[in-house]
């Protein structure tokens, strides 16, 4: 009675669906990463294992965990920043018409300019403190949260809004029920986004002189000569913390307040 | 909007977590300052890992090693754009920088107040070719791709200079830009004929066996200056005796470096250790075969040496010439040769 067959046959297939069909894409990958370098004849490229073996020296000088916790660092403040700065700006251009016409041209001129094009400005401005990279990252994740909040305003259904206001809302109790839930599942697309940028972004901006960081091991490995399994470790490093970023931000997506706005879309 | 709070508490708490986490890792915040450290802003002075800078930090740990602590604070960039960016932008953060030579004269000649003080080295510079190439002579260079570390770089000029002696021109060559960590892959995977840049990039191809020196810079060229030590005008006339001892200490430094071959070999182990993040055996390397690959003494800035750096690169269409040498070198910092005081410093084995 108390065995459910369905359920362990549920979570066996769950986790053959969710666990086992990645695994094997990531093994295959990794072979056929091997497999082209041994191909191509190259001692340049490292293989996966030699990549593995610069992760296991990282993480013995003690490196790993400095380096993780900088980038860490880094990309959480100024995506912070970007995302309390972001979407109210983003709220606000999308509700009131005349400041939409006045600033949307400025960010369109500012949002394609890539963080690299700024390394100048952030040294002459932030010098080689922590604040440049975080300038940096902020500023390649404002522009994503900002125009997502601003489009989810436009773009909602007004007939939301004519039912609240018929309903007696008003101001900012019309913004707090209704507009602001509404706009939510768009506006957490557009974090998300953000996230993956701001983590993008994080070895441009530690080409500045900073000297700890994800982005600053890659730049620093090939100033070390053949350190090649170095540059690759760093690049693996970020991507996997980049699927964890990517899976925290998509838990906000689960639960019932963020989901209020979906029926329509 | 309860889920909203816990969202907001969460992120400030992580907030919290990942910045102590990261003051206690990196920025040494929870350590017990060395005493004697506590003092205003200490002259910042740029330099990247490269031999032509080795004095920097060669200075530095010895002083670290004998007083107990630094006088001044060595900042390290990965390549020159953003160390110029930080040296021009932030003068009061980093007054002094090592420097190429022809990029401090062309900073001058564009307005920048600043002056060469001190050299960086002496020589420390190859051309290099696939070992496999039919590349033998300077003249083999004709219609050949040779890779070069940028505009203002003394590679540049040594270039210039050696092929006009076979009677070349850079019109006969492609001359590529590229940055020096990058050279010896591009090198290997023969995407250049040739390369050339300051050490440890050029020894690096000859550790790992594809690389065959064309010639070196101490050959063709003796005395060859790349690097030098500049310095805003407005720090030499508020912090003059902080110059003057970092000046003196970079030359006590090369001095000792070039004092024996145990304190070349001491000096690769503990840079590329504690300042360079290099292999050992890769600066050991450069500063050893030969041991005059690039040398630290005779690093007072003397006109005849800078005039033929002007003339040769205002010929080469990398300067205007409308700065001279009595305008980007102040000369009353660095030592005479008899002056210099070698430190008695051994590493502690």
């Amino acid at each position: 009675m108390s065995t459910n067959p369905n359920r362990t046959g549920n979570s066996a297939a769950w986790l053959g669906a969710h666990v086992g069909l990645p695994a094997l894409v990531v093994v295959g990958f990794l072979v056929g990463w091997h497999l082209a370098v041994r191909w191509s004849g190259s001692d340049l490229f490292p293989t996966p294992l030699e990549v593995f073996y610069g992760i296991v020296e990282l993480a013995r000088h003690g490196l790993l965990v400095k380096y993780i916790v900088a980038s860490l660092f880094r990309v959480s403040w100024g995506f912070s920043c970007a995302v309390v700065v972001g979407i109210p700006l983003g709220l606000m251009l999308g509700w009131f018409r005349p400041a939409f016409l006045a600033i949307n041209p400025m960010i369109q001129i500012l949002r394609p300019i890539s963080p690299i094009a700024w390394i100048p400005v952030a040294i002459l401005w932030f010098g080689v403190k922590d604040s440049a990279p975080i300038f940096l990252i902020f500023l390649a994740s404002v522009f994503p949260i900002t125009v997502s909040a601003m489009a989810a305003v436009q773009n909602m259904q007004s007939v939301y809004i004519r039912a609240a206001q018929n309903f007696g809302l008003r101001g900012f109790r019309l913004f707090r029920r209704v507009i602001f839930p509404a706009a939510l599942p768009q506006i957490i697309t557009g974090v998300r986004i953000a996230l993956g940028v701001a983590w993008l972004v994080v070895v441009a901006a530690e080409m500045i002189a900073v000297n700890s960081g994800l982005g600053y091991l890659i730049i620093d490995a090939r100033n070390a000569g053949k350190r090649y399994d170095l540059v690759v470790a760093g690049m693996v490093l970020i991507g996997i913390i980049g699927l964890f970023l990517d899976l925290l931000v998509r838990r906000l997506e689960k639960f019932d307040e963020v989901r209020w706005g979906y029926g329509q879309q | 909007m309860r889920l909203g709070k816990s969202i907001v508490g969460t992120a400030v708490l992580w907030l919290i977590a990942i910045t102590v986490l990261h003051g206690a890792l990196n920025l040494q915040w929870f350590k017990r300052k060395p005493a004697g450290s506590a003092r205003e802003q200490q002259l910042g002075v740029g330099f990247i890992p490269v031999t032509c800078h080795l004095t920097c930090p060669v200075t530095d740990y010895i002083n670290r090693n004998i007083e107990g602590h630094g006088f001044f604070q060595p900042l390290r960039f990965s390549g020159f754009a953003e160390l110029k960016e930080m040296f021009l932008g932030r003068p009061e953060e980093m007054p002094a920088t090592f420097i190429l030579a022809p990029m401090a004269i062309a900073l001058r000649e564009q307005g920048v107040k600043i002056k060469i003080v001190h050299l960086g080295h002496r020589d420390g510079t190859a051309v290099v070719v696939h070992k496999d190439s039919n590349i033998f002579h300077t003249a083999d260079l004709r219609g050949k791709t040779i890779a070069i570390p940028g505009r203002y770089a003394n590679q540049k000029l040594i270039l210039y200079r050696e092929l006009k002696k076979v009677g070349l021109t850079f019109n006969d060559v492609t001359v590529l830009e590229m940055p020096p960590p990058d050279m010896p892959a591009a090198l290997q995977t023969r995407s250049v004929d040739a390369i050339t840049s300051g050490e440890p990039f050029m020894g690096q191809t000859e550790l790992d066996g594809y690389g065959r020196v064309l010639f070196q810079a101490k050959d063709v060229w003796p005395g060859f200056i790349s690097c030098v030590l500049a310095v805003h005008e407005s720090a030499i006339q508020t912090r003059r005796a902080e110059i003057q001892r970092l000046v003196d200490g970079i030359a006590s430094s090369g001095k000792w470096i070039d004092q024996s071959l145990t304190n070349r070999l001491d000096a690769a182990q503990f840079v590329a250790k504690n300042y360079y993040n290099q292999n050992p055996r890769l600066l050991s390397y450069v500063l050893s075969k030969p041991p005059d690959r690039v040398t630290y003494s005779r690093l007072q800035p003397l006109r005849p040496d800078f005039e033929e750096i002007e003339r040769l690169a205002k010929e080469a269409g990398m300067l205007n010439g409308t700065a001279h040498f009595d305008d980007y070198v102040d000369d009353s910092f660095a030592p005479e040769s008899e002056a210099i005081h070698v430190p008695s410093f051994q590493v502690k084995k």
